[in-house]
């Protein structure tokens, strides 16, 4: 669980020391994440306001419990950290946690097993290949859009953000496996999207 | 060869996540199979492609600066601070060896603009840290007007509710013995702002709903209570006392929900 934030000011010029590099402030550490940050934010929220909201009092609250966060640890995780909790108790977070569906949750315990793909000759033009490399920018986000956010929220994680199954876990507070299923269902779930856009595309031009 | 790889393992591939023994055993398999090798391309083009379409949004300047101001506006308690102000002294003193009317004029300008500056960063971060907890208090009512569970005290007694925080709070108050026409004590939970233990006092006014935060005066936060405030259509007031920081936040009419308040603050006073 995270640490609890001290309530008081925290000063700014507290030195940590990373594991690489030398010593950083708060301001270098926090500065440089705030576009990913918003950008997180801002996707989850669907709100350009409500993303504002949502940094503002994510950086608020790292900068007061800065003196809690472990110096050699990953801040990155830690900060992203806030900004998910503050996302959950927000009114859009719980909004967002009221329509993930049963069958979703129950979904989650299903292993992904193996052979779930049909046996074909390599090729580097399959329908699926091709699906993704003709899909633009639009038709990905309308993709992204529609996912709920459990599954938004670990795909931008570990695409956008690039950070490793264990970062995520961290950040989710979830055991790894769950971590691995949830991007596994995020990605067949963009797939079976862009497929849908693709039909509907042909359909229009026949 | 009939098993195939799974999403699990092609999604670790892609995401640089397979443990290097399975590493091995992954690639042996794809250098055999093209169907599989197929699959992995396909997921690295859609991570790749999700990567580029993920970075969409992009952090407002005015954003940027208002918190980037809030970090730098701390500098002004760091010892640094206190170091140049002292060389600044100094100067004065040399000049004031020459000329001390005009030490006194220049001394006066300078610790005006100093005091004007660090009142304008600091009255700019009150105003955010205020913003920041009234859409803390905002999301804390959402969510117990949300909640299928019962307050953690249900008593319209105040005798009931005000014990049950012993041992909870660092700090106690009072709760009105009176209450205006058609307002009701429902209970009470104890919650937490900014990771600090906070009494919510559930109150209704017909058949609106009113929290009422109760929290100990920080000696450190420079945040001012609300006097009024509007959020997402809800109300919010409070007052401070030289202890407690108090505030409600409701949907009822603002004047019903300042008429709970008063009473509560005169209750402050009575012992």
């Amino acid at each position: 669980m995270m640490a609890l934030l001290p309530w008081g000011v925290s000063k700014t010029k507290r030195t940590v020391h990373e594991s690489v590099g030398g010593p950083s402030t708060f301001e270098d550490l926090a500065l440089p994440l705030l576009p990913a940050l918003y950008n997180v934010a801002s996707w989850l929220s669907r709100n350009a306001t409500d993303a504002e909201d949502l940094v503002q009092e994510t950086f608020l609250k790292a900068l007061r419990g800065f003196d809690s966060f472990e110096p050699g640890s990953n801040f990155k995780a830690w900060i992203f950290r806030i900004l998910r909790n503050t996302y959950l108790t927000s009114r859009t977070g719980l909004r967002a946690q009221r329509t993930v569906s049963l069958d979703e949750q129950l979904e989650e315990q299903r292993d992904f097993g193996p052979a779930i793909y049909p046996e074909a000759a390599i090729d580097r033009s399959t329908p699926e290949i091709n699906l993704i490399l003709s899909a633009d920018r639009a038709a990905l986000h309308d993709a992204m859009e529609k996912l709920p956010a459990p599954l938004l929220e670990v795909i931008l994680m570990c695409d956008v953000e690039e950070m490793k199954y264990k970062e995520i876990a961290s950040v989710l507070d979830l055991p790894i496996g769950t971590v691995m299923s949830r991007i596994a269902r995020a990605r067949a779930a963009l797939r079976k999207s862009l497929e849908a856009v693709t039909a509907l595309n042909r359909e229009s031009r026949a | 060869m009939t098993t195939h790889l799974s999403a699990t393992v092609l999604n670790a591939l892609v995401d640089g996540e397979l443990p290097v023994e399975q590493f091995a055993a992954t690639k042996q398999h794809l250098d055999q199979c093209p169907s599989c090798t197929s699959s992995a391309l396909s997921q690295a083009l859609l991570k790749t492609a999700t990567a580029r379409a993920g970075q969409r949004y992009t952090l407002p300047p005015q954003l940027q600066e208002r918190l980037r101001r809030i970090t730098s506006s701390q500098e002004l308690h760091t010892p640094l601070d206190r170091h140049d102000s002292s060389a600044k002294i100094w100067t004065m003193r040399r000049i004031a060896s020459l000329a001390l009317p005009i030490a006194a004029v220049l001394l006066l300008l300078v610790s005006s603009s100093l005091l004007m500056q660090r009142y304008g960063k600091n009255s700019e971060r009150a105003s955010i840290e205020q913003a920041a907890l009234v859409a803390q208090i905002l999301d804390l009512h959402i969510a117990t007007l949300a909640s299928d569970q019962p307050p953690e005290v249900i008593s319209s007694d105040r005798h009931t509710v005000k014990p049950w925080f012993q041992g909870k709070l660092p700090f106690s108050f009072n709760l009105p013995e009176n209450l205006p026409a058609d307002t009701h004590l429902e209970g009470a939970n104890l919650t937490y702002l900014h990771n600090r233990a906070v009494a919510q006092l559930l109150y209704s006014i017909g058949r609106h709903r009113v929290s009422v935060f109760i929290q100990e005066r920080s000696q450190t936060s420079t945040t001012q209570n609300p006097q009024q405030a509007e959020h997402s259509g809800f109300h919010v007031t409070g007052f401070d006392t030289s202890d407690l920081e108090v505030t409600a936040i409701s949907d009822v009419d603002p004047s019903r929900l300042a008429g709970l308040v008063r009473a509560i603050e005169e209750a402050q006073t009575k012992h």
